[in-house]
């Protein structure tokens, strides 16, 4: 048994001192759901079908939450795509008893879909409830399966999954700029989600480096974070709408 | 060297059993000669044969030991064998460790006290042995090991104490 | 004069007081039965079985073989057959697994804990106590993995050098969990078998063919020597004390499971406590309802006698008020406190969709207390029986109400999810229930179920003595 040290791909993102995360303009977002089809598109998530969603077993691993507000006919609906926060105090994370789900440098949540033996704890750990769990076999009907993403496992049942922040997006950025001798650009990851959103809602990138438009955004006057008293320290900041008192 | 034969005397009370112990005591007969066997744990000292000294306390203690460095090391060393940081804790924090330490101290105690038992009792073991089924049926056995010459001292010694029944042995398969 | 008839007090005894030392010498088995009688009425209900007894066996039999037909359809489909979903991603097989792992203590409180205090009417029902702690944890370990998504991958849970160069992660409750009710489970396992030995040397002395063999080999060639007693009995002494700290560790990990999340209602400090004290609740009530049936169907009631009924229910009395005691103290914090999401998990349990299952389980855990109170109801054995099965039937439910209860309800309301079970998890259910039913009939047939030579090593301390008119029971201070 090898005492591993780091590897030397993850010295480097020590020494980068990276922490990827996500802005999301809550005045922006029109709940158009683009997001949660390219998702699905991009990271080879099944649909599961209606009868299936009824019993609660989507698999989105990004959602839009839809609050309404008021009475008939005043009412309004709130907006809010929640989907993995990659707390830095995560609580999915301890409790793993398999170590499927980890810290990784750059400041990614990251689930290791071999690892996982289906326990389903992190689950329940999670205070966002943004994990899912392939209840059944995934199913990707002709032509769906031309389409599935090379980049990314196709899990079996009995794994969780969540999002990842494209990390093979993510990678595959590392990758040419490495190849090309230079920096990774801000901007130039983009999730799946962040690209296909239209009104441009979403913004991802690196909150750890102040000139990046995503750390600019962060520190807005209308930031906030989703459950931010319990202490998860997520990596993803809401800015709030014109009106939202989310 | 004289050869050696066996009497057993079954016995249905206590107080003739220690009597008929102390008796053979002073006709010379040692400890390792005379076995008393019974169907009902009596306490300690009351037959008059002497405590002897267990080894498994001392076994106990090795294996809680034992369980005490696996746990720690399970603990506490393993999770920086492959390193996997976990937010908001340390790798190796207090609380769980602690958990780990006791329930391997537990386990190991808990099955070293088995084995050593057993280990000490020289269990299992299925050769034949002086043995009389009536043991169970609430008779004290006692069982002699002595000199011929000795024999009909050692009758006496069992009838004049109330013997139910006197025989040689012979070993059985147990 | 054996031991038994001089500590009976001989056949001298005034008129007056004839009736009231029968009575006594009934109760402490003193010169009624000679060791040889105790042994046939133990060794009798192992020889004899009738119709009833295979029909039970036939049905257990086919009801796990039914659920273990659930089960592999499971594992082949995958777990979404069962209700489990986002949020509620653990279900009845959790709650069952709590269920089964507060049974489970049973064995260590009659046995240990009461074996330390020298209180003898725990004699005759160790064995049964132990055997249910044993088998219950049997059920309880299977949960760990039927639950899993992935089991055919559970051995990564397995601490040993592997060459994928991984441990598993010991901050996790669920290796905790495995651990513990491993060890558990070890310790009891042993504990019934070490104290079993002299009664398998009984048998093997009064039974022939298959039986002797098995006796023979079960019981590893013990005479009753005076070193082999020593020894049993120190191994015995130690094993209670080491027993205890376990079993508290064992409800207090699984509570952890719970508890060391932020989920609302679950992170709480009292759920160690509070379930430990809802399993003795329910495992002594547990054990009461097993003494009454095995009592019947077993005609051992000249062991299993009603003053044991009445401590036993005396225990569960007593459980029974400590449990509404920790249930108020986590309440009343939760309800002051007025945490919006709390105070909605609350009002949802207590008028909400899931108030029949509330208070189903207050009306089930509470109204036996009342009851028990009465010295009467304790030895009546039918009501006993009908007020502790009444007892678990509300445990089993706040299980329920703890694990399903409280992830359906969250911090964001659009996370907010129902549950119901389907057939494959009811067919699994009722698997375990049956397997353990199943393995205990089996247990008490086949394994002198009264723990013979505990019960003679009792019969040794008593004696009746004359305290001015009265002939009164003493007991004798011998370990």
């Amino acid at each position: 048994m090898a005492k591993a040290a780091r590897t030397s791909a993850e010295q480097k993102q020590e020494e980068k001192n990276r922490r990827w995360g996500m802005v999301i303009d809550l005045d922006r977002c029109t709940g158009c759901q683009a997001c949660v089809v390219a998702c699905h598109a991009e990271n080879n998530v099944p649909v599961v079908g209606e009868q299936e969603a009824a019993r609660g077993h989507s698999m989105h691993w990004i959602r839009i939450e839809r609050y309404w507000e008021g009475e008939y006919p005043n009412v309004k609906a709130r907006f809010m795509p929640v989907l993995c926060q990659h707390c830095g105090e995560a609580p999915c994370e301890p409790v793993c008893p398999v170590f499927a789900t980890y810290h990784t440098p750059e400041g990614l949540n990251a689930q290791v879909y071999n690892r996982c033996i289906g326990t389903r704890f992190c689950g329940s750990a999670c205070p966002y409830k943004v994990r899912s769990f392939n209840w059944f076999r995934p199913d990707f009907p002709e032509p769906l399966d031309q389409q599935l993403n090379p980049d990314v496992s196709v899990r079996q049942r009995g794994i969780i999954e969540k999002c990842s922040f494209c990390v093979q997006r993510i990678r595959r950025a590392e990758l040419d700029a490495d190849a090309s001798g230079r920096e990774v650009e801000d901007g130039e990851v983009q999730p799946a989600c962040v690209q296909s959103c239209p009104p441009s809602a979403l913004i991802f990138g690196d909150l750890n480096d102040p000139e990046s438009e995503a750390s600019q955004l962060a520190r807005s006057r209308r930031a906030f974070r989703l459950l931010d008293f319990l202490g998860t320290d997520p990596a993803v900041v809401y800015l709030k709408g014109g009106e939202t008192n989310v | 060297m004289e050869d050696t034969m066996n009497l057993m005397g079954l016995f249905r009370d206590s107080t003739e059993t220690a009597q008929v112990l102390d008796s053979l005591y002073e006709l010379g007969m040692l400890d390792r000669q005379v076995t008393v066997m019974t169907g009902v744990p009596y306490p300690e000292r009351s037959l008059g044969r002497h405590v002897e000294w267990l080894q498994l306390p001392n076994i106990v203690l090795a294996g809680a030991l034992v369980g005490f460095f696996l746990g720690l090391f399970l603990a506490v060393i393993t999770p920086h064998l492959y390193r996997l940081d976990i937010g908001g804790h340390p790798i190796v924090g207090f609380p769980p460790a602690a958990v780990i330490t006791f329930v391997f101290t537990m386990m190991a105690t808990i099955v070293s006290t088995f084995v050593g038992v057993l280990w000490e009792m020289n269990f299992p073991e299925f050769s034949p042995k002086y043995y009389d089924k009536r043991v169970t049926d609430g008779y004290l056995v006692v069982l002699v090991e002595h000199n011929h010459s000795e024999e009909s001292l050692v009758r006496k010694i069992f009838e004049q104490h109330g013997c139910d029944s006197i025989h040689i042995p012979e070993r059985q398969p147990l | 004069m054996s031991d038994h008839e001089r500590m009976a007090g001989g056949s001298n005894l005034p008129e007056g007081q004839i009736e009231l030392s029968e009575e006594y010498r009934e109760r402490l088995l003193l010169a009624q039965r000679t060791d040889a009688e105790i042994n046939a009425a133990v060794l009798r209900p192992m020889m004899e079985t009738g119709p009833k007894f295979w029909i039970i066996v036939t049905t257990l039999v086919a009801i796990i073989l039914w659920g273990l037909y659930a089960w592999g359809y499971m594992i082949y489909w995958g777990m979404g057959t069962a209700g489990i979903n986002n949020p509620v991603y653990w279900g009845l097989f959790i709650a069952t697994f709590i269920f089964w792992v507060g049974i489970s203590h049973a064995g260590t409180m009659i046995s240990a804990v009461l074996r330390i205090f020298k209180a003898d009417w725990r004699r005759p029902i160790t064995r049964g106590a132990e055997a249910m702690t044993a088998f219950a944890l049997l059920m309880a370990g299977l949960y760990p993995f039927i639950h899993l998504g992935r089991v055919w991958k559970f051995y990564w849970m397995l601490p040993y050098p592997n060459n994928r160069f991984m441990w598993p992660n010991f901050q996790s409750p669920l290796m905790w969990d495995m651990v513990a009710i491993f060890t558990y489970l070890l310790g009891s396992s042993l504990y019934l078998y070490l104290v079993l030995i002299p009664d398998l040397a009984m048998a093997r002395d009064h039974t022939v063919g298959w039986r002797y063999k098995l006796y023979r080999t079960l019981a590893l060639g013990w005479r009753g020597t005076e070193g082999e007693w020593h020894k049993l009995h120190r191994a015995l002494n130690i094993f209670s004390v080491i027993i205890i700290p376990v079993f508290l560790s064992v409800h207090s990990i699984v509570a952890w499971d719970f508890a060391v999340t932020i989920q609302p209602r679950w992170h709480s400090s009292i759920l160690a406590p509070y379930f430990i004290m809802g399993a003795v609740y329910s495992r002594l009530a547990a054990l009461a309802t097993i003494l009454v049936i095995v009592r019947k169907s077993m005609r051992l009631e000249e062991f299993l006698r009603r003053e044991h009924f009445d401590a036993l229910g005396k225990l569960v009395l007593v459980a029974g008020l400590g449990w509404i005691y920790f249930w108020f103290a986590g309440f009343i914090v939760e309800w002051y406190g007025n945490d919006p999401v709390i105070r909605e998990l609350i009002h949802d349990e207590v008028t909400g969709k899931l108030a029949p299952l509330f208070w189903l389980q207050m009306t089930a855990n509470i109204l036996p207390v009342i009851f028990l109170a009465f010295r009467k109801i304790r030895t009546n054995l039918k009501w006993l029986l009908g007020l502790t099965l009444l007892i678990n039937v509300g445990m089993y439910t706040e299980r329920v109400l703890i694990v399903v209860g409280n992830l359906q309800r969250n911090y964001l309301p659009f996370d907010w999810g129902t549950y119901k079970p389907t057939w494959v998890e009811i067919s699994i259910v009722a698997m375990t229930f049956a397997g353990f039913i199943l393995l205990y009939t089996l247990f008490s047939r086949i394994v002198p179920y009264v723990p013979v030579w505990e019960i003679k090593e009792g019969r040794l301390r008593y004696s009746l003595r004359r305290i001015g008119r009265l002939w009164v029971p003493t007991a004798a201070e011998i370990d």
